[in-house]
């Protein structure tokens, strides 16, 4: 094999294969993480039993879910009904091929290594296609399991989709149009550029974006395809075992892939904040961070399980290593700054913004209640949907003015 | 409420209301509690492996006492337990003593898949200063079977044994 081929074949192909494995994997670990904290906002203890802290809950899920008797329903329609999960989850997969990871390529073994799978330059448009046809699977799914709940849990799903499209399709245009690129690597690097991060000019399309993009993954407090106390479980009604382990993979996809779309084209991507302001320039160094939070978080836990002190002292570990990991970071010890190692400290400030998010998304799932049908359709037609075009008659005005 | 003529808002407090609704301050408010909540301390406990503490007045399943002073059991077979009970749950057996007055007991019944918890049974109870049936501690009522509600009277003045769990 030529190295050309590895280079443009192989290492890509490995890529995938790392990304269709690896976030199976993390979203099982964002559940329990969910789990948790939904449980500490209601004042309760959550997952323990299995494993340490319920740490092994998640796999102990997965493990059930493949286990589980796969049930079709009788009058159900077999071909779809099974063609369904697999079109719910395939987009969702397929979207985080655009989704760059860090800004600089790496070496490894004489390859050139890209923290993204794919940049191409109509990544922004491909990313909304591809996360429309998401929705495919979800009306099939309702309508070949031939029950009325599901098929309500359906109709309900494709209108609101509809409806939220055009809103979140009108807030990326502006940030489409201050950086003049459709492809994400370029977006960050045009924010690098302007030196600040978009969401900064771009406040209102943010606003517009994350409050569509909650509706578009179906989370609370838009989750009215599967809203429980009325249609049972919505469009997923009848799926059970991995069937329905395949529809939650795509709606824990989707919310990865959308906190990495708002982090990407309002918050900088991989960059540092104030990419541009060099007395700061040392926050490149914050995944050295990571280092000594986990060794203070482990230290903290041993000596938590010699003297019984429950986590306190796991949680003093934890403060104190981000606390030597900031300072170590600050004053450069060891001259890892200079080193540069771009790839590290872009995925260290990607992975902390994407991480926001996702908990911001448990965060409002612990918070309010569920939109009532009527309004849901009111502040997608009545308020987003105005606010969005004025965003982008409002950036395309100012650039105008500027250029 | 709003529109409502009855009303007469001042400006200021219309503005104000606009303001609180334009920033969608109720939701911040809602997002700052559940994020405040995040750190206090669980109320909750781990059922089978700890236990809330009880109150003094929880009324448990029915049991029976001993006599404190002689260890034989203190029900003098008066049935009046029995006959005030509003689901028919008890049942007593009993004899004449064979020396002296009074009666004793034969067998003494509880069904707990009847039971009610109400507690009248301990009401009527004749015997002074401690009651011979009372309502104890004991809540823990699952069984595999059903023979294993009804209560014989060693299991009544025993009481339940507290179950062991590991982990």
């Amino acid at each position: 094999m030529s190295r050309e081929f590895i280079q443009t074949v192989g290492i890509p192909t490995i890529q995938v294969l790392i990304a269709v494995m690896v976030v199976p994997l993390g979203i099982a670990y964002l559940q329990l993480v969910e789990r948790k904290v939904l449980g500490f906002m209601q004042v309760r203890l959550a997952p323990r039993r299995v494993g340490w802290h319920g740490l092994l809950q998640p796999i102990a899920d997965a493990l059930k879910l493949i286990i589980k008797e796969d049930v079709i329903p009788a009058k159900a329609d077999r071909f779809l009904f099974t063609l369904a999960p697999i079109l719910t989850v395939m987009p969702a997969l397929a979207a985080l091929a655009v989704i760059p990871i860090a800004g600089r390529p790496f070496i490894l073994f004489g390859y050139e290594i890209r923290p993204w799978i794919s940049d191409i330059n109509v990544g922004l448009l491909y990313l909304l296609a591809i996360s429309s046809l998401g929705i495919y699977g979800i009306i099939l799914g309702g309508w070949a399991s031939n029950s009325k709940y599901s098929m309500l849990g359906a109709l309900r799903s494709s209108a609101q989709m509809i409806s939220y499209e055009v809103p979140l399709g009108f807030a990326l245009i502006g940030a489409m149009m201050l950086s003049g690129s459709a492809s994400m690597v370029q977006i960050v690097e045009a924010q690098r550029t302007a030196g600040w991060w978009y969401v900064a000019p771009q406040f209102l399309g943010f606003f517009c974006y994350l409050i569509s993009a909650i509706a578009e993954t179906n989370r609370v407090p838009f989750d009215l395809p599967e809203a429980e106390a009325e249609l049972v479980a919505g469009f997923h009604t009848e799926y059970s075992g991995m069937k329905f382990a395949l529809f939650f993979l795509a709606e824990y996809t989707n919310m990865i892939v959308v906190s990495s779309i708002v982090t990407t084209l309002f918050f900088g991507g991989w960059l540092r904040p104030f990419p541009n302001v060099e007395s700061i320039a040392w926050l490149e160094n914050g995944w050295l961070v990571v280092g000594p939070l986990v060794a203070g978080l482990f230290a903290g836990w041993l000596l938590d399980q010699k003297m019984g002190t429950g986590l306190r002292l796991m949680f003093a570990g934890g403060v104190l290593g981000t606390v030597l990991g900031v300072a170590l970071a600050a004053t450069d010890v060891g001259g890892w700054a200079s080193a540069q190692v771009p790839t590290l400290s872009g995925a260290f400030w990607f992975f902390l913004k994407v991480s926001f998010f996702l908990f911001l998304y448990i965060w409002l799932r612990g918070t309010y209640p569920r939109y009532r049908y009527d309004q849901l359709m009111s502040l997608g037609w009545k308020w987003l949907i105005p606010l969005s075009i004025l965003n982008v008659v409002g950036t395309g005005l100012a650039v105008l003015v500027v250029s | 409420m709003k529109g409502d003529p009855a009303i007469s808002r001042d400006p200021a407090a219309v503005l104000r209301d606009l303001l609180r609704q334009f920033l969608l301050l109720e939701l911040w408010v809602g997002l700052w509690v559940t994020l405040k909540n995040q750190f206090r301390p669980h109320i909750t406990v781990e059922y089978p492996k700890e236990t809330v503490d009880l109150s003094p007045r929880f009324r448990g399943m029915p049991r029976l006492r001993y006599h404190p002073e002689n260890g034989e059991e203190l029900c003098i077979a008066c049935h009046l337990c029995e006959v005030i009970c509003p689901d028919d749950c008890i049942h007593i057996v009993s004899e004449k003593k064979p020396e002296g007055k009074g009666k004793r007991l034969v067998s003494f019944e509880i069904n707990y898949e009847r039971c009610c918890l109400c507690g009248l049974c301990v009401d009527p109870c004749p015997t002074k200063p401690l009651t011979a049936i009372y309502m104890s501690h004991d809540y823990e009522l699952a069984d595999t079977k059903r023979e294993g509600f009804v209560a014989p009277l060693k299991a009544l003045l025993d009481g339940s044994q507290q179950k062991e769990y590991s982990e």
